[in-house]
């Protein structure tokens, strides 16, 4: 009976203290004993201070032994100092010299963004182009991306388009856009980070676009008894971009782009004996340099959806 | 015996196993989870904006006018309660330039008035438009978004983002000589017991589209900051009130009157240079 309570006692005991040690916080590690223990760096605020000793630099306990690593390290060390020649030069170091770089939340490199978007005119007070379209493009560096896009357009018209014919009596000379297309190249020279509401940090960036491309545009006749024509516009194009990063595989893009192209209007002068065809009005037409200036918005997707970073953190 | 000592050590062990459980996330909470997820967004951040006085001078062009152009200088003076709020007042003299479409329709009208149509004349045309000399808001301003940026790796810049919201107040101004608009009774029978009916010709009215405009106001933009109390602001702002801009008849009626004036977005650009006072910032913990 005495040896059973004092078996109980003991096993109690036992497992009262080793609960209880596993569940105290985790408390500075003991120097390694053992040989495969890593050798680990303290991260002391008196290490900041210089060494009372000299020049050197501590970094931590010695290495056990069978560590390869620490031990190619301890050789590479010696030999450094053994061919070292010249003056010395004292270089002070410490923790504080050590820069924190956060690493780019988003990687484009080698990346398609599938980007489809809306747009609509913000130049022109005859007319409203609402446009529907996608781009395509490709990230060659993190910076620079060659695409392709295209546009269909819907002409929506504004109130001086009726007041000029109202008011002034003169009936307005408009072209409407039906569609574009568009090699691109695309350079992101700025990115950030901003915080909203001081709570959650939202990373963007800023890029710019200038390409080349090819639309078509038509006459809105202001006789409907003469018919128009259209025509096929070279249409180069700048503009530049902001775009918010929220997910992996997901963005979303707002910007501006000038769609720049020579555009042929309707003659004045129309009656039946002069320009009623609509190849003769097109030959004998009024061209004028147009900037078509686009609002555009759009949601990008991104693939592979995923990245890997090949950079140390 | 060998029985009653397995069965305390097992009861004694699964007691201590429960604890054992149930401690772990309170002993190891600090190991998971640290004190950034409490913490602000950012930290040790320059107050660009709290309790400063801003003052810019700026530059303002209305975007996509229809008949005049609104270019102009003036200020903007506002003073930051807390990083997110504040409040201020804008004011512009400007000037009026014709725009494109004008420069169309002018060279095809008639230098005089032809009595048998309703086209009017160059001078009728031309001299209705108004312009606006003055124009202002005072508004409250929320900033939810600051933030940093590099631009092309080289130069990292302080922004933050606004929006605001207030009342406008614009000085409209046409110039219809009396010889242009001379219809002393818009659209009503004139003349002695009324017996003199209406012309029903607008273009000699009075554009009626003078005089001082209240009216809503709203704005966003960008402050990207050069150092500590120096900053490019960057703003569009449309100032909404009820205006007639050709000062032509809009309704129809064969007549200018009241009833042609309808409220208009007035948009504008604006490009400043925004000074903070004082010219030092504090910084977050």
């Amino acid at each position: 009976m005495r040896a059973f309570h004092r078996s109980v006692v003991v096993l109690a005991a036992l497992a009262i203290s080793a609960g209880t040690v596993v569940a105290q916080p985790k408390k500075a590690p003991a120097p390694p004993a053992g040989g495969d223990a890593e050798p680990e760096i303290e991260i002391d605020p008196a290490a900041d201070a210089p060494p009372a000793g000299g020049d050197e630099i501590d970094m931590g306990a010695e290495p056990g032994p069978g560590d390869l690593d620490a031990d190619m390290a301890a050789a590479d060390a010696a030999n450094a100092n053994a061919v070292k020649a010249g003056p010395a030069v004292r270089t002070p170091l410490s923790w504080k010299d050590i820069l924190v770089v956060v690493r780019k939340p988003f990687l484009k490199a080698r990346r398609t963004e599938l980007l489809p978007m809306v747009g609509t005119s913000v130049n022109d007070n005859m007319v409203r182009h609402y446009s529907v379209g996608g781009q395509l493009s490709y990230y060659l560096t993190d910076v620079l991306a060659i695409g392709v896009e295209g546009q269909y357009y819907r002409p929506s018209f504004r109130e001086p388009f009726d007041l000029v014919a109202r008011q002034a009596r003169r009936l307005p000379t408009i072209n409407t856009l039906k569609w574009s297309a568009a090699l691109n190249f695309n350079y992101v020279p700025v990115y950030g980070k901003f915080a909203v509401l001081d709570k959650r940090l939202i990373t963007w960036e800023v890029a710019f676009t200038a390409g080349i491309g090819a639309g078509q545009s038509e006459v809105e006749e202001r006789d409907k008894k003469f018919p128009g024509f259209t025509n096929l516009l070279i249409m180069p194009n700048v503009g530049a971009s902001m775009r918010f990063f929220l997910a992996k595989w997901l963005t979303v893009q707002v910007g501006i782009r000038d769609y720049v192209f020579l555009d042929k209007f309707e003659p004045t002068d129309r009656s039946p004996t002069m320009n009623a065809t609509a190849d003769e009005a097109k030959s004998n037409a009024d061209t004028a340099l147009i900037n078509n200036v686009m609002f555009q918005i759009g949601v990008s997707f991104w693939l592979p959806t995923s990245f890997e970073y090949t950079t140390f953190r | 015996m060998k029985k009653h000592t397995f069965l305390v050590v097992a009861a004694l062990l699964a007691a201590e196993a429960a604890n054992f459980g149930a401690g772990i996330p309170e002993a190891h909470a600090d190991r998971r989870q640290n004190s950034l997820a409490n913490d602000v967004a950012v930290r040790h951040r320059r107050l660009l904006v709290r309790g400063r006085f801003e003052l810019a001078p700026l530059f303002e062009s209305t975007i996509n006018a229809d008949f005049r152009h609104i270019i102009g200088g003036g200020a903007k003076l506002e003073y930051h309660l807390g990083d997110m709020l504040s409040f201020g007042v804008v004011g512009v003299f400007g000037t009026a330039l014709n725009t494109g479409l004008v420069k169309k329709i002018e060279p095809t009208l008639e230098d005089a008035a032809d009595p048998a149509t309703r086209e009017p004349s160059r001078d009728e045309f031309m001299t209705r438009l108004n312009s606006m000399p003055i124009h202002g808001a005072g508004y409250v301003s929320i900033t939810p978004w600051y933030g940093k940026l590099a631009a092309f790796s080289q130069a990292y810049l302080a922004f933050d983002f606004y929006f605001q919201a207030g009342v406008a107040y614009a000085q409209l101004k046409s110039d219809c000589p009396a010889s242009v608009c001379n219809d002393p009774s818009p659209g009503m029978s004139s003349g002695p017991d009324g017996m003199t009916p209406p012309d029903n010709n607008p273009n000699n009215d009075d554009p009626l589209n003078s005089g001082s405009r209240l009216g809503l106001y709203i704005g966003g933009g960008i402050h990207v900051f050069m150092n500590d109390f120096i900053a490019l602001d960057l703003t569009i702002r449309d100032y909404a009130f009820t205006d007639n801009p050709s000062g032509a008849d809009f309704n129809a009626n064969l007549a200018v009157t009241k009833d042609d004036a309808r409220f208009m977005h007035h948009l504008f650009f604006g490009m400043g240079v925004s000074i903070m006072f004082p010219t030092t910032v504090k910084r977050t913990p």
